[in-house]
């Protein structure tokens, strides 16, 4: 076959053209360090990256709420953890109380002490947490008990339990019921039990303490279980984000396995293609000087 | 012959000679040229008029081009398929574009509203975190209708490139229908410059627009589309035209008063029709398919839920009135714009309940785009359009791999060879030398001859 000048060019070009698209690739992928530019450079590469990334966003929100919420709920505990110990203060002077040889005095100040109480366990349960009453179920934006003069009124929120997904499978419950943890089925919640022991005490009414003292023990109990809860959650928590950071990590890995540029390859490609390059400059140099006019004479 | 007869016979050698170092040196001069074919030109002996005479020298028979119409016709065949896909892979790189960069386009959009809705799950009574999802279902609409945008600027400018190719296509059909006339009154062996512009111009009519090319006897060509539409015939060539069609306003391609849009399928109109009127508006229904089904599933889960008043919520998004024109019209219901709080982020009438929230986020992984999750049907369009792109590419390197293979054997037989050139060069040059010595010689005889009488 005849090899004619412009043959040789055309295909010096191409292979110069080529050889330099080549080399431009190989020194955007290593500089920029992403190897995929673009979806058509390998759709399936391309998919795989945008459904990895979106894993991990998901992933990061779950996160950030399970962070949230520990570090609501460990208000909740600290909270839990007041309302156990007023009830047992009150218990306490319920058993001091019980006593026939106190004076009145001393009953006065022991009601004094249990009405005391009273006012830190009111205090307790209608703390908030960023505007929000956590012992109000879901009415969190009314506190769950408010003063009607000197006494308490009765549960004001109500018996649904706000929860917020820390997983795709989980949600954790982040405010309480007071209304059934302060009284649940008892005929009087803890607020008028406290209120009658003082009454009891200043009367010295061992029937009285007594039946007020099994209505504490009831609270005490529904408010320790509620604890419980609360830190069988909290306790869990940690091991859900490490479940979640283990999920992203393997997100991520997949996301940059199809988006990112393995380096010492990317070094590698660049330099292959440069010396393709060369090659092809070289070589159309050499092709393109030479022909039968530099021979004759 | 006598001696003064071999003087011409010798005058006419070095002329011939000289003939063929213009050819040379013609070659030589157009060895760039496009479309040129190597001139190559015959000698033949003058027989002699008598038996005294050795002959009558020599003599320019033709000139002609060195032509193959085979590979001619192959190129008529191949580069409109060439063009084709190199036409796709433009138009298709601007869609692609315009779908923006990963993580940073509707991916993001689409991620950081449902996260909006966790974050406002997380604190239902929070004024910021209302003013959050609606920041971030404002950003959505947006980039859906941007989106919607760019992909109506890549089928106008499909649009354009389509009535500058027909502007580009009538201005080398009328060119070929002058050459047509020209080759037709030219005499024989003087149109071979009209002849190889002819050629060149109807390979580039059949890169624009796939053609069947017929040569007729007297040299011309007769072009017509590949399904038949006469383009050129003979001095005539038959213009088409771009006639913008409500409602796009987009051009059809008019044969007369026959509208043969359908009919192109190759050159790079075939291909930028195909972009314009299947591939672009294959990707627009998908990306309204993606804006409707998702604002119909988020106002039907937010109509079921609780404002921060108790009051049943009403649309989060206004209800798009089909799935055409969804992603370029999708907004945010007013009401909720003027008054964040009704937002009915609640599944109860309690202000501090977040089960719809919770619901409106867990949306992020329901199948509600004809059977995927939003992040499946963007990934699903972003595959669609990289992978139409990648394979228009690959395609393209393979016609274009073939039309240089036929280029190549083309150029074997009719492209300039600058060593056989020069060559011939030397051929001739030998020859007009040994000529001109010969004509010496026969004047050094007659000076002799005509010393005999001193």
């Amino acid at each position: 076959m005849r090899t004619t000048f412009n043959t040789l060019f055309r295909n010096t070009l191409r292979d110069v053209q080529r050889t330099a698209a080549d080399y431009a690739r190989a020194q955007q992928v290593t500089s920029s360090g992403v190897k995929l530019q673009r979806p058509s450079d390998s759709p399936s590469d391309a998919a795989t990256a945008l459904g990895a990334r979106a894993e991990v966003r998901a992933l990061d929100r779950y996160r950030t709420a399970a962070d949230s919420v520990e570090s609501r709920l460990m208000v909740v505990d600290t909270v839990l953890s007041d309302v156990i110990r007023s009830i047992t203060t009150a218990q306490t002077r319920a058993a001091a109380g019980r006593n026939t040889i106190l004076t009145q005095e001393q009953r006065e100040a022991l009601a004094l002490e249990v009405e005391g109480v009273r006012e830190a366990v009111f205090t307790a349960v209608t703390t908030s947490y960023r505007g929000m009453f956590v012992f109000s179920g879901s009415n969190t934006t009314t506190a769950p008990y408010a003063k009607v003069g000197a006494a308490v009124s009765a549960y004001q929120g109500d018996a649904t339990i706000v929860s917020v997904d820390v997983s795709r499978t989980a949600a954790v419950a982040v405010t309480l019921d007071a209304g059934a943890m302060l009284q649940g089925t008892a005929p009087q919640d803890v607020f008028a039990s406290l209120d009658q022991l003082a009454d009891d005490i200043r009367n010295g009414d061992m029937a009285g303490i007594d039946a007020r003292l099994g209505e504490l023990d009831d609270a005490f109990n529904r408010v320790t279980q509620a604890q419980s809860r609360v830190g069988a959650t909290l306790s869990a928590l940690p091991t859900e984000l490490e479940r979640l950071g283990q999920l992203r990590r393997a997100s991520d890995t997949r996301r940059a396995g199809a988006e990112e540029a393995n380096l010492a390859e990317a070094i590698s490609e660049m330099t292959r293609a440069k010396q393709a390059y060369e090659a092809a400059i070289a070589a159309t140099g050499t092709t393109q000087r030479l022909t039968l006019l530099d021979y004759l004479r | 012959m006598s001696l003064f007869g071999m003087l011409g016979t010798t005058a006419r050698a070095l002329d011939v000679q000289r003939y063929g170092l213009d050819v040379v040196g013609n070659n030589i001069a157009n060895v760039n040229t496009a479309g040129y074919t190597r001139r190559v030109v015959d000698f033949a002996a003058v027989p002699p008029p008598d038996r005294f005479s050795a002959g009558n020298g020599v003599e320019v028979l033709s000139l002609r081009s060195q032509r193959d119409r085979l590979f001619d016709q192959r190129l008529f065949d191949e580069s409109p398929l060439a063009e084709r896909q190199a036409a796709m892979v433009d138009a298709l790189g601007l869609a692609e574009v315009s779908l923006g960069a990963s993580g940073s386009s509707l991916d993001a959009a689409l991620a950081d509203f449902f996260d909006a809705f966790s974050g406002h799950a997380a604190a239902p009574t929070e004024t910021t975190t209302r003013e959050q999802v609606l920041s971030d279902a404002q950003t959505l609409a947006s980039v859906f209708r941007s989106l919607s945008d760019r992909l109506t600027e890549s089928e106008q400018a499909a649009d354009a490139r389509v009535r500058s190719d027909i502007d580009r296509l009538n201005g080398l059909t009328s060119r070929l229908a002058f050459l047509n006339g020209a080759i037709a009154s030219a005499p024989e062996g003087e149109a071979l410059q009209l002849r190889d512009e002819q050629v060149a111009v109807s390979v580039e009519i059949s890169g624009i627009v796939g053609v069947q090319v017929l040569e007729l006897a007297d040299g011309t060509f007769q072009v017509a589309t590949g399904s038949g539409r006469p383009l050129v015939i003979g001095a005539d060539a038959y213009p088409l035209e771009a006639s913008s069609t409500p409602p796009t306003g987009h051009a059809s391609v008019m044969a007369g008063d026959v509208d043969i849009t359908a009919e192109l399928r190759t050159g790079s109109l075939g291909g930028l029709l195909a972009v314009r009127d299947q591939s672009i508006p294959d990707y627009r229904t998908q990306l309204d398919t993606m804006a409707h089904d998702l604002a119909n599933a988020v106002n039907a889960l937010h109509v079921s839920g609780f404002d921060l008043s108790g009051v049943p919520g009403g649309n989060f998004f206004v209800p798009p009135p089909s799935v055409a024109g969804a992603a370029a019209s999708l907004q945010i219901d007013p009401a909720l714009i003027a008054d964040p709080s009704r937002i009915a982020a609640a599944g109860i009438a309690s202000s501090g309940d977040n089960g719809m929230a919770r619901q409106l986020a867990d949306l992020r992984d329901a199948p509600i785009i004809g059977g995927r999750t939003p992040s499946a049907a963007w990934t699903g369009l972003v595959y669609r359009v990289g992978s139409d792109v990648h394979q228009a590419t690959r395609e393209l390197d393979s016609r274009r791999e073939i039309v240089h293979q036929v280029e190549t054997l083309r150029d074997s037989v009719s492209g300039v060879s600058i060593d056989e050139e020069a060559a011939l060069m030397m051929r001739f040059q030998r020859a007009y030398e040994a000529n001109a010595r010969f004509f010496t010689v026969i004047d050094e005889v007659l000076q002799t001859l005509l010393s005999l009488k001193r």
